[in-house]
């Protein structure tokens, strides 16, 4: 047995004998030529083997075995992380059947037990019929944990599916019952982390039920450890494998996985975490679903492979690969849009998918978010992402367990406040669920240094909600307490934010001297960077906006920009601050400049859907930028997408919507398409009579109204608007103010137009002299123009009879 | 370890210089020893024990550090289960004199349980697995990072570049020569 052929004979020789019924092996042996001490030893080979075989087979007993309350029945599943068991659990004499899951002890983390504590009100308050709920969890004799949960009778969900050949509609369906638990699940700050095919029942009337919810969050190691070893290989987000952390956008990464796998009977990664692990580190790009089918994959959905291709490389195929993508950024942005995404597809409707026209969905969150229509989950979101945003901020702040948790907490009882009769009525805005926040969050949050930062992330999303005086006060109380505690940091932080909403609410006074006491402690080296770039920013843009122009500002914005990028703070914050600082380049006339910074913002902002609206806001800056130089065809198309943008994000009656849609029309009427100018303006004066009929700004939109009119040679109309434009701005505005100038010039247009070359020449007058002065753009200076050249057409012009000059 | 290195001691090692594997015991081996040792003390450690993990782990965190390329992802992993190899056994000879009396089992995968189950001893299982490395490297290196480092037979084919039908077809024979092995030296 020592040379190489015998060792290849013997494989084959007991091969032969595996494959022989037990009876005939020792004459198929003999035949075969195998001498009575091979053939004994071969047969010696196979019993082991087949011993091996029946030790296997044997399920692991269960005799009444008892764990905690609960009484073991039978063996239900075995798994990688142990075996599940059907057991009888006695809660006050009332015997409940239950999943009982027993763990290998090497799962049970020191801190096992106290997590779960921490977690079971949370994990306990997940009700939803497609989750099944945790109900308990312990310690063993042996030291082996085990969890207790619901008992559901089902099939793994690709098995259901291939059982009943389901089609590809139909399994959709179910992935959006699956997707519908995870979204609620995250509106509870609960991740799932290892979804799979085996961690999804559907019951024999075809109810999905999702498994395992929290297990994640109670087995995954204390901080510094990894989530990637407890991770399913072929359904965890690239992330998860290279062990980062982990956020919703590891489930949405998982659904697409599960989906691929529902749908093409193929994986979309190898289930080996070593090759797994590679393609994460090399952040490789998944394969496209379609492209394995095979024939049986095929017959199970009833379709030919063919046309299973088919459909898999068309729209749904881009929404899995959206789940898919390496980077979670690149995903959906939550669950909600993708199941948006999959209902549309079942309605045949197009789907969302495409990378830009993702930010819709977001946009339509945001939209209703502005107009603060109540919904549970909705606000629910706004305070989270909050609350995320600011512990983001601070860098570490969530992600340390406990601090975490407290966050959590508040949240969950905040939610169920707002609903309760704790005030007498439901929260039913954004500002007053904020508010009834700040009130609560101490209760909550106990450790002082949190809680600032809690605080702060209130604050700051008041302040996004247009809630200045509530945000102001909140800001107030977190520096109070910061400066007692000499935590310079949260002080910086609320100073430089309050000293912002003290000037967004005209107070420039309180906002100079806030803003300043900021930037002076923001040296401090306790001072995140992100923080020192802020109180930077509303320092000296704020300055800038108020009258003090002065290089110092500029030079600060400048450092706030080089840091924010050499930091690498989020693009986002990086953008804003670019942004600032185009606008003060701008508002000192350097176009050019200002252009490229708004360039780089743009950039910046990225495709990410959530800045769909800043987008916007630069590209109407780049607009008005292009039309400042002069150059108005350039300008037309940048308004078109800023408008657009703006539609989509808040909402086409929204104001920044509303204000692009304006200036298009201004840009469309002087490019000689009045008729268009006319017809955006004329839908749109209504609304902005709504939300500024009485204040002198709506004078602006009545000139791009009366601009469109002259263009169309409505002179009647545009005469009615001008003349309005002139009583709203009349005590309110300087009546030497160019703008009044404007409004003249229409007038008088407007009169012309009519033939009343008398009645307008009064009004030319008035425009021609107000406009003569201060023209520091292209445009000013082309209106100074045309209001002379109207003056002296009138003036050359012989009156019409019956007209009297002034 | 400087960058590249295990990757150059690794193929130094798969071309037949033993003494490379010396140099790769002081990258490797003090963490595996570390979990090995927890595991013996049936300790709950914050992390996961089991050795899949531990390996994957160090795999991931060589390759972050460039110490390692992907290429040699065979390599290390083959290597890695020897060493896993070498502190099982190595515990076993320092516990050979309390063993039974309640102290540690070794934890195999659970497929070689019987083995334990027939009293075998584990230097015997040791003293076998060097002869089937010598008879067929390949078979060995299959069973070391089935049976040693807890892969699966999936895992393992990946990693070897090999179908699973063919670890389980070799598995099933080492399995199956092991037990005669076994019997024929055992008590």
């Amino acid at each position: 047995m020592k040379s190489y052929e015998d060792w290849q004979r013997l494989q084959e020789l007991f091969e032969l004998a595996l494959n022989t019924p037990e009876a005939e092996r020792a004459s198929e042996l003999e035949t075969a030529g195998a001498d009575p001490q091979l053939r004994a030893r071969i047969l010696q080979m196979v019993q082991g083997v087949e011993h091996e075989a029946s030790v296997a087979g044997e399920a692991p007993a269960c005799d009444g075995r008892r764990l905690g309350a609960c009484t073991l029945l039978r063996l239900i599943d075995t798994g990688g992380m142990g075996a599940v068991y059907l057991a009888e659990r006695l809660i006050g004499g009332v015997p409940q059947r239950v999943a009982l899951k027993v763990l290998a002890p090497r799962f049970a983390a020191a801190s096992f037990l106290e997590r779960f504590r921490r977690e079971q009100h949370i994990l306990a308050s997940l009700e939803h019929t497609h989750i099944t709920r945790l109900l308990d969890a312990g310690v063993g004799q042996d030291g082996e944990p085990y969890l207790v949960m619901e008992y559901v009778e089902g099939t793994h969900i690709d098995r259901y599916c291939d059982a009943r050949h389901l089609d590809v509609s139909a399994r959709i369906g179910l992935l959006i019952e699956v997707a519908e638990a995870i979204a609620y699940a995250h509106r509870n700050l609960i991740v799932h982390l290892d979804l799979k095919p085996s961690n999804i029942l559907v019951t024999e009337a075809g109810v999905v039920k999702v498994l395992d919810f929290g297990a994640s969050k109670l087995l995954a190691p204390d901080q510094g450890g990894t989530t990637t070893l407890m991770a399913t290989p072929a359904y965890a987000a690239p992330e998860q494998l290279r062990g980062e952390v982990v956020t919703t956008a590891c489930d949405i990464y998982s659904l697409g996985a599960v989906l691929f796998y529902l749908l093409s009977g193929g994986r979309v990664e190898s289930n080996s975490l070593p090759v797994a692990i590679e393609n994460a580190l090399r952040e490789r790009e998944p394969q496209a679903l379609g492209s394995g089918v095979d024939i049986d994959a095929a017959m199970v959905r009833g379709v030919s492979p063919a046309r299973l291709r088919q459909i898999l490389r068309g729209d749904i195929g881009t929404i899995v690969g959206k789940c898919l993508r390496p980077r979670g950024r690149e995903r959906y942005t939550s669950v909600d849009a993708l199941l948006q995404d999959l209902r549309r597809y079942l309605e045949g409707r197009p789907v969302l998918a495409r990378p830009h026209t993702g930010a819709y969905l977001l946009g339509k969150y945001v939209r209703r978010h502005r107009l603060g229509v109540t919904a549970g989950a909705l606000i629910l979101m706004t305070v989270l992402s909050t609350l995320l945003y600011a512990g983001w901020r601070q860098q570490q702040a969530v992600r340390e367990g406990q601090r975490a948790l407290a966050m959590q907490s508040f949240v969950y009882r905040l939610f169920k406040v707002a609903n309760a009769k704790y005030t007498g009525k439901p929260a039913a805005t954004v500002p007053e669920f904020l508010q009834l926040g700040a009130r609560l969050v101490s209760q909550f949050i106990k450790d002082p240094y949190d809680l600032r930062r809690a605080q702060l992330g209130l604050a700051e999303s008041m302040l996004e909600n247009d809630d200045l005086a509530a945000a102001r006060a909140l800001f107030n109380d977190v520096a109070t307490s910061a400066r007692v505690a000499g935590d310079v940091s949260a002080l910086v932080e609320a100073e430089a934010f309050g000293g912002n909403a003290a000037y967004l609410q005209g107070d420039e006074r309180e906002g100079e001297q806030r803003t300043a006491r900021a930037l002076a402690l923001a040296a401090d080296s306790a001072v995140p960077i992100a923080v020192r770039v802020w109180a930077e920013t509303f320092y000296a843009w704020n300055r800038d906006n108020n009258g003090y122009r002065t290089q110092e500002n500029l030079e600060l914005l400048q450092r706030a920009a080089t840091q924010a990028r050499a930091s690498h703070l989020p693009a986002r914050e990086v953008a804003d601050v670019l942004y600032n600082l185009a606008s003060d380049v701008e508002l000192r006339g350097d176009l050019a400049r200002s252009e490229a910074l708004l360039r780089q913002a743009l950039d910046a902002y990225g495709a990410d859907p959530t800045t769909l609206c800043d987008r916007s806001k630069v590209l109407g800056d780049l607009a008005w930028n292009a039309q400042m130089a002069g150059n108005l065809a350039k300008s037309l198309p940048l308004y078109q997408q800023a408008y657009a943008g703006y539609a989509e994000c808040s909402g086409p009656d929204s104001r920044g919507a509303l204000s692009e849609r304006e200036f298009l029309a201004g840009a469309l009427t002087r490019l000689g398409r009045g008729g268009e100018g006319y017809e955006l303006m004329r839908n749109a004066l209504p609304l902005w009579r709504r939300l500024d009929g009485t204040t002198p700004d709506f004078a602006e939109p009545l000139n791009f109204m009366t601009l469109a009119e002259l263009a169309t040679r409505r002179y009647a109309a545009a005469e009615g608007h001008a003349r309005e434009m002139v009583e709203v701005q009349t005590g309110k505005v300087d009546p030497q103010d160019r703008r009044f100038g404007m409004s003249h010039l229409l007038w008088a247009e407007a009169l012309v137009g009519q033939g009343r070359n008398a009645d307008a020449l009064p009004h030319a007058r008035i425009a021609a002299q107000l406009l003569a002065r201060n023209a520091v753009s292209p445009g000013a200076r082309q209106a100074g123009r045309d209001a002379q050249e109207l003056l002296t057409k009138i003036q050359s012009d012989p009156p019409p009879a019956g007209a009297t000059a002034p | 370890m400087a960058d590249g290195e295990i990757t150059t001691l690794l193929r130094e090692w798969r071309d037949g210089k033993p003494q490379a594997i010396d140099r790769l015991f002081e990258a490797v081996y003090p963490r595996l020893r570390e979990i090995a040792g927890a595991l013996f003390r049936g300790e709950s450690l914050e992390q996961m024990l089991q050795p899949t993990g531990v390996v994957n782990e160090l795999f991931l965190k060589l390759v972050q550090q460039r110490t390692l390329r992907f290429e040699d992802r065979e390599h290390f992993y083959s290597l890695s289960a020897r060493l896993m190899r070498r502190v099982l056994i190595d515990h076993a000879r320092a516990r050979r004199s309390q063993k039974r009396d309640g102290g540690t089992a070794v934890p195999l995968e659970e497929r070689l349980a019987w083995i334990e189950a027939d009293d075998v001893d584990l230097l015997d299982l040791d003293r076998a697995l060097d002869e089937l490395d010598a008879l067929d490297s390949r078979k060995c290196h299959m069973a070391e990072m089935r049976f040693f480092l807890g892969f699966s037979a999936e895992e393992t084919a990946q990693l070897l570049c090999v179908s699973k039908a063919t670890v389980d077809r070799e598995l099933r024979f080492v399995r199956g020569w092991m037990f005669e092995r076994l019997r024929r030296s055992g008590p």
